[in-house]
């Protein structure tokens, strides 16, 4: 498993020698044994890093944030910045320089590999009763938890995140130092949680029956999009931030001003800004299936992903996030698209 | 007053190209070709220029059903418009069908400028398959 020690050695030794301007990982959370994303910038500190089973967050996330602090100061950094990167967090980060959103020289990618694991599903761990938990590691193809009545030993495979059971990449492949190894594994087969939505859900019926329970239980708090590294629009397409509304504008200003989708948590808008989403995502989701574990009332978002994936993989047998020198799935086309369904 | 009402008439929004579907409709009308009213056209520049939020828009303002078209493969005023439109709008059509909205209510078609029988064709066909199902309600918001 990923050397700890390694990793933390390896941060401060960059900050030390000022190769870089700050390095983002994981530290120890102030809620239970969850990791919290951190962002460290002095070599002393290196030895708060941490790498568990909780350290579930998407740091490409901060990339984008940074990117954006330095645009609004109209900066330009000097020095890379450093990440620790999973498997899925280095796809982020490739989709993101294929975008041009910065280059591979501005981010310093010390990659780590989930080898046969991955990250802690926190409502599957819930189910098995453990009460308070302390602090999560990685032992082998197993989780140990200690809780107050002592350590308690799980194979990994029982609480892992749908995610990881499914995911293809556990390993950085871009990356400028890695710790842990490429192993080989095969906990579910790619795309098992949508598959088995799709035999239980049939009919078209069913199927509207399903959604249309998920989708009017959004309270659009927006913490998908919050979580997302590939929702870094500007201005969202739900909110109209670069509409001014100044003593001078008029009623019918206000009245007739461009609205896509509104804010309000109803059902066909909630539906809209899904739907808008997912198929913004299509071709550039990742799968670190953040989306799905933030949703405060449990939309399983990743299913809307994970359905427009595998048409980009198996229709298009387009790789989101594998190379930063392929054209993105959007902007490109093959003559032999599907347009049977074109009359 | 007739006894029987009479059956549904489905409002169709259809998203013509400029440069081929749009005239393939004028064609249609200079013909005098007989098809039903429903389509409410509205010209863009290219099929590779509808937005996914378009075809959304249109169903949540209460649109039956909604229309795409575009030049054939190969004739694109813009060299690929209608490739790229052609990966987009597919994976619209999957995700609306995913989400469980009927496979009638969304349709594809390219239609040149000289088809003015493929278009008055490709309408009659889709209120066909649209007034059996009835108003759409799925994605209508509540306010227009």
């Amino acid at each position: 498993m990923s050397n700890l020690e390694a990793l933390r050695d390896q941060a401060k030794k960059l900050l030390a020698k000022g190769e870089v301007r700050a390095v983002i990982g994981y530290r120890k959370g102030s809620r239970g044994m969850a990791a919290e994303p951190v962002v460290i910038t002095r070599p002393e500190e290196a030895a708060t890093l941490v790498w568990d089973p909780t350290c579930f967050h998407n740091l490409a996330l901060y990339l984008v944030e940074d990117q954006k602090r330095l645009g609004k100061e109209k900066q330009k950094a000097d020095k890379p910045i450093a990440i620790v990167a999973k498997g899925c967090d280095a796809r982020a980060i490739v989709v993101l320089m294929q975008e041009n959103y910065f280059k591979r020289e501005d981010v310093y990618i010390l990659g780590v590999s989930c080898e046969t694991t991955g990250m802690v599903d926190e409502r599957k761990l819930a189910c098995l009763g453990f009460g308070t938990l302390q602090s999560a590691s990685f032992r082998g193809d197993d989780f140990v938890f200690s809780t107050v009545s002592g350590e308690k030993r799980v194979a990994a495979s029982e609480v892992l995140a749908d995610r990881c059971l499914e995911c293809r990449a556990p390993f950085p492949k871009v990356h400028d130092v890695v710790f842990g190894a490429e192993k080989a594994r095969s906990l579910a087969s790619p795309f098992a949680a949508l598959l088995q939505f799709e035999k239980s859900k049939t009919s078209i019926a069913d199927r509207w029956e399903f959604w249309q329970h998920q989708f009017e239980r959004c309270i659009r708090c927006f913490a998908c999009r919050a979580v997302c590294p590939m929702c870094y629009c500007e201005e969202c397409i739900v909110d109209s931030t670069r509409f001014v509304v100044a003593p001078d504008t008029t009623a019918e200003e206000k009245a007739n001003r461009l609205r896509w989708i509104e804010r309000s948590a109803t059902q066909s808008d909630n539906m809209g800004y899904h739907l808008t989403r997912a198929l913004h995502l299509a071709g550039r989701c990742i799968d670190c299936g953040e989306c799905d574990r933030v949703c405060p009332v449990r939309i399983p978002l990743r299913l809307l992903n994970t359905r427009l994936e595998r048409e980009v993989r198996e229709t298009f047998g387009y790789d989101p996030g594998a190379s930063v020198d392929v054209a993105s799935f959007v902007s490109s086309f093959r003559d032999n698209d599907p347009g049977n369904f074109i009359r | 007053m007739p006894e029987q009402s009479p059956p549904y008439e489905p409002k169709i929004v259809a998203f013509l190209c400029k440069w081929c579907s749009s005239a393939g409709s004028d064609l249609a009308g200079v013909s005098r070709l007989q098809y039903p009213a429903n389509a409410t056209p509205i010209t863009v520049m290219c099929s590779g220029s509808v937005s996914p939020q378009y075809i959304l828009s249109a169903f949540k303002k209460g649109a039956d059903g909604v229309l795409v078209s575009g030049c054939h493969i190969g004739d694109c005023h813009y060299m690929e418009g209608n490739y790229l439109a052609r990966r987009k709008i597919y994976l619209v059509n999957e995700l609306l069908q995913f989400i469980g909205i009927e496979p009638q209510r969304f349709r594809m078609s390219w239609v040149s400028a000289a088809e003015g029988a493929k278009f008055a064709k490709v309408i009659k066909d889709f209120v066909e398959d649209l007034k059996p199902l009835g108003p759409q309600e799925k994605l209508k918001g509540q306010r227009p």
